[in-house]
């Protein structure tokens, strides 16, 4: 299993979940995160905005759906500009549903 | 070291850093996060009789009524808080089945609990690495 750690523009998040609940990824967590990247945040004028809002969403699914999931999530969130996000992936070495117990995804 | 990532009921937070804390294992970070499972985040909760149904129905909010007409279609999320605890190898299955314990009501929204594997540690006010600076 991998976890997929997305940082999206917040914009874009329902239309990111939406596309992987039809390609019949439905579970996920997000929570609205702040950060920066290589450009040091963004120069508006005389404004200086150090950290962003970005959404992070945070998915865990099994090894094979790993390059389908990501490729959704690119096409999803891109808009060619700067600040897109980024998507990392982890590995996962046991996911339990508590409702059950049982060790399965 | 393991990572256990809990994503749970938000009223269950008190029992489970109860629980952690009779394990001996008190050390977490919470975060409040919105979740949703295979259900696509619709609730199913103690409240799901059918009085509770109607009541809802009648009183319309943005999600049903989103859901009852064909408006553009809403992801609908489940507030949730998500526990984050790193602990040695060898107390990962103790935690797992504890949290489990605590948090099965048996309906859905219990939550998931993942373990993964951490490679370093550091506590930052002493400089103490790995093993020692989770215990």
């Amino acid at each position: 299993m991998k976890m997929i750690r997305a940082f999206i523009r917040p914009e874009k998040d329902q239309e990111v979940v939406l596309a992987l609940e039809g390609a019949g990824f439905p579970a996920l967590t997000k929570m609205p995160v702040f950060g920066r990247g290589k450009q040091k945040g963004l120069q508006v004028g005389p404004i200086h905005y150090d950290e962003l809002p970005k959404t992070l969403i945070m998915m865990v699914i099994d090894d094979k759906d790993v390059d389908k999931v990501i490729n959704l999530i690119q096409d999803k969130a891109k808009t060619g500009f700067i600040g897109d996000g980024k998507i990392f992936v982890s590995p996962v070495e046991a996911a339990y549903t508590v409702r059950t117990g049982e060790a399965v995804l | 070291m393991k990572e256990i990532t809990a994503i749970i009921r938000r009223d269950k937070v008190t029992e489970t850093k109860q629980a952690l804390v009779d394990i001996g294992y008190p050390s977490l970070t919470i975060q409040s996060v919105d979740g949703r499972g295979k259900q696509k985040g619709t609730m199913h909760t103690d409240m799901d009789s059918d009085n509770f149904i109607t009541a809802v129905k009648l009183t319309p909010t943005p999600s049903t009524y989103a859901l009852e007409h064909t408006l553009p279609k809403v992801a609908l999320f489940v507030p949730k808080k998500m526990l984050t605890i790193v602990v040695p190898d060898d107390v990962v299955s103790t935690l797992v089945k504890a949290i489990i314990k605590v948090n099965q009501k048996g309906m859905y929204g219990d939550g998931k609990v993942f373990v993964s594997p951490i490679e370093g540690a550091l506590r930052v006010r002493t400089g103490e690495k790995d093993g020692e600076a989770i215990t």
